[in-house]
């Protein structure tokens, strides 16, 4: 099998020894959730639950009332009493709206109080039948960025959508829980994805892993022969290179073009959906499950028990028993949400599982040495190094000048924040956060610089 | 301490980075100069030797007195002077006096490198820099040259001779090259200039060695390939165009050196790949320019000097982005 990748990008340490092929393993029952009712990009929900409600398990806890087209709701992921609604600590290091469910230890055991919805098979209901139950069942992208499953889904009718991708790559260094999913739940990754080539109209699927996952080939081999859905699904093997799960760069790799600067996947004719976001949509079709649990991993050198595992939406890392996670507390630096290119660093353990919380890496003071910043020598590492072809040097520099339409010329808003530059610069120059600044000041800018849009009627009357 | 120890630290992503270090980076340059040092020492002996070690003690200490002077933190380890010193060493006849030599790489670190702002701010290479100082100063210093004597024999006024690019300039003949580096014709001549048993600055002769080193420096990964093959390959045509001999003009001068360890200098040099590559072709062509029309015999250093003058607006020249999409044009109105 030929091997694809891109041009540019890194090769930073995998480290995926620790909890790779360990099999997904389920966390008992948690005794309190913390959901926070926002986990989507789009206009923000409202919770539809009060403090002393009795939920179950599965039941919608938090929708947009305005209803956006971008809105995700969020449900209970066990079943028990609300006992709060408050802000707390979220994954991405901002305070948000959370409601704090306290089990009900009679039903933890008991799946007849899940509140479901019905079975529906996704290849004879309507496509809008299907979008909504996938909308309806909470389902963002799992890899990592959180953007609304359905969305994707439904291009505008002048985007002809030709090839779904399943997204299996897991770049990122640490994590394996893609890996594990693939492994243990293959046919339900291959259902997923024909669910969604069914909704897209298009014949032709591909199941994207990096080279150092080449043992879960076989598995999906054969789980593709038994789906007898008749749709054309391949596996392609892409080199184990940072950041090769990019959206922009799985596209590039697989089809050799280049989605158009400012565009979305659609503008090159691709969906692409991470493994674990296929496998919630095939449950939510076949057992009618809305997106309640998710497969993660912890790991890192502060991590004792380094596994995948698979958690309710909400459960509270600090919670978790000794026996699922146990942490070296002298030694733990840093604790990330994600992996550690493009993860978010937390303060502290009080912070819940999200539906984006690919896993959760505990690093070491060996692990994420803090380097002082020294003057860049222009060695030009930051371009080679770049997944974009953006000159990230350059984009520095006209940063610190203040010139941000120069920043923008060179490529700042076509940046994807993989980190690729911070990590090759010689000079540790926090580029990446750099450029995120910077993306806000132009976007502020711009913003500023247009006119109100009242302005241009007043103008013509 | 141990709680400052514990805390457990907020930064944004990524959380880990690459070992490599600018250090590194100038060692690696270090010892792809080496060679090219080492056979300089073995062909002129001790003042070369001599030549090198003041030149790397003056930058060295110049660059820490004056840190320490405007009352910034030494910048020693970081190894950056000490590659000035070796570089401008290397492009000096061995015979320089060594209080001239000195001179040089203070002016080098100090005036070149530290006024611009120290490491990473300068416009142009401190080492070229040096040597255009004091040829400016001394000429009659900078341009003596003496035959090869041995790591053992003594650079006297007996073994003066004129380099091969001199012979060449002051209307010589290959058959005046050959004579000087003791060959009887013309494939043996080059072979000679090629392994570099000639007159000439400390470390330019060998271009076989000084191609090692580069070799190192591409495998390293440290140097891009674009300035250097650039440079040469414009210096070869455009003499072959102005009519001198292309080969000759290769490896009888600094083309070589100036075009691995000078060209692709970090700061003084356009960061975009286009850019390395005009940067390059532009140095070439106007060594081979001054070599035929102007007054000086070698124009490697001016060469790459006028490019980096020029260097930032090169680096406008950026690569296309990824997604690029041409700008629509205004629908006329």
């Amino acid at each position: 099998m030929s091997i694809k990748t891109f041009k540019g990008g890194i090769h930073p340490p995998v480290r995926k020894e620790a909890s790779e092929g360990k099999a997904i393993e389920r966390i008992p029952a948690p005794k309190q959730v913390v959901i926070p009712i926002n986990q989507h990009f789009g206009a923000p929900n409202q919770s539809i639950v009060a403090v002393g409600d009795t939920v179950r398990r599965g039941q919608k806890i938090a929708e947009g009332k305005a209803g956006g087209p971008m809105t995700v709701p969020v449900h209970a992921s066990i079943t028990g009493t609300v006992k709060k609604i408050e802000v707390r600590a979220q994954s991405n290091n901002t305070d948000g709206i959370c409601v704090i469910i306290e089990t009900d230890p009679a039903a933890a055991e008991d799946s007849s109080s899940d509140a479901f919805m019905q079975p529906l098979d996704g290849f004879s209901c309507t496509k809008d039948e299907a979008l909504a139950r996938i909308r309806e069942a909470g389902i963002v992208g799992m890899g990592g960025a959180g953007f609304p499953a359905h969305v994707k889904l439904a291009p505008p009718p002048n985007k002809p959508i030709d090839l779904v991708i399943a997204n299996g790559a897991e770049c990122e260094p640490y994590l394996t829980i893609d890996e594990a999913t693939l492994d243990e739940e293959g046919p339900t990754v291959v259902e997923g994805l024909a669910i969604v080539m069914r909704i897209v109209g298009v014949k032709k699927g591909v199941i994207a892993i990096e080279e150092n996952k080449k043992g879960a080939v076989a598995g999906l081999n054969a789980a593709i022969a038994s789906s007898g859905r008749g749709y054309d699904i391949t596996v392609q093997l892409l080199k184990t290179k940072y950041p090769q799960g990019g959206e922009k760069m799985l596209i590039t790799a697989i089809t050799g073009k280049e989605v158009p600067s400012g565009g979305l996947p659609m503008d090159a004719g691709c969906v692409v959906q991470n493994v674990g976001t296929l496998k919630a949509i095939a449950e939510a079709f076949s057992e009618g499950k809305p997106l309640i649990e998710r497969g993660l991993t912890v790991t890192g050198g502060a991590c004792k028990t380094p596994k995948n595992i698979l958690a309710p939406i909400g459960t509270v890392i600090g919670d978790l028993p000794a026996e699922v996670l146990d942490l070296d507390r002298d030694t733990l630096r840093k604790i990330v949400f994600g992996g550690p290119m493009m993860g978010v660093a937390v303060p502290h353990l009080n912070i819940p599982v999200q539906k984006n919380t690919s896993g959760v890496t505990f690093m070491t003071a060996a692990e994420t040495v803090a380097k002082e910043e020294g003057p860049c020598i222009r060695c030009a590492r930051c371009l080679r190094g770049c997944s974009c072809r953006l000159s990230p040097v350059l984009m520095n520099n006209a940063l610190e000048s203040g010139d941000l339409e120069r920043a923008a010329d060179i490529g700042l808003l076509d940046c994807i924040e993989c980190g690729g530059c911070s990590y090759i610069c010689p000079s540790n120059i926090q580029l990446v956060q750099r450029f995120r600044v910077g993306k806000q000041l132009l976007r502020a800018k711009r913003a500023a610089a247009q006119p109100k849009p009242a302005a241009p009627a007043k103008a013509q009357a | 301490m141990a709680n400052t120890e514990r805390r457990v630290l907020l930064s944004s992503s990524p959380h880990f980075s690459s070992p490599e270090t600018a250090k590194r980076l100038m060692a690696n340059v270090l010892i792809a100069l080496a060679p090219a040092a080492a056979y300089g020492i073995a062909l002129f002996g001790l003042p070369a030797l001599l030549t090198i070690a003041v030149s790397v003690a003056a930058a060295l200490a110049s660059d820490a007195a004056f840190r320490l002077a405007i009352g910034q933190k030494p910048r020693v380890a970081d190894l950056s002077a000490a590659l000035t010193g070796v570089l401008l060493a290397l492009v000096l006849p061995p015979s320089t006096p060594l209080w001239m030599t000195a001179l040089g790489a203070v002016f080098a670190v100090v005036v070149a490198k530290e006024f611009f702002g120290g490491l990473g701010a300068n416009v142009f290479n401190p080492a070229l820099i040096g040597r255009a100082f004091l040829i400016m100063s001394f000429p009659a210093a900078i341009t003596t040259w003496h035959k090869t004597v041995g790591f053992a024999g003594a650079l006297t006024d007996a073994t003066t001779t004129a380099t091969p690019l001199n012979i060449i300039k002051l209307g010589g003949t290959m058959g005046d090259v050959a004579a000087s580096v003791g060959s009887s014709d013309y494939a043996s001549t080059l072979w000679t200039l090629f392994t570099g048993n000639r007159a000439g600055c400390i470390g330019e002769s060998s271009i076989l060695l000084i191609l090692a080193g580069g070799a190192f420096l591409l495998i390293t990964r440290t140097i891009d390939w674009r300035a250097p093959l650039a440079m040469i390959a414009t210096t070869f045509l455009a003499s072959w165009g102005f009519g001198m001999d292309p080969v000759f003009g290769i490896l009888s001068g600094g083309v070589v050196f100036g075009a691995v360890f000078m060209a692709t200098d970090y700061v003084s040099a356009p960061v975009t790949p286009t850019g390395k590559l005009l940067f390059g072709a532009g140095a070439g062509l106007v060594t081979a320019l001054i070599r035929k029309w102007g007054g000086y015999p070698e124009g490697v250093t001016y060469g790459i000097l006028m490019m980096n003058a020029i260097a930032p607006f090169l680096n406008r020249i950026v690569q296309k982005k990824y997604g690029w999409v041409a700008p629509k044009k205004e629908a006329a109105k």
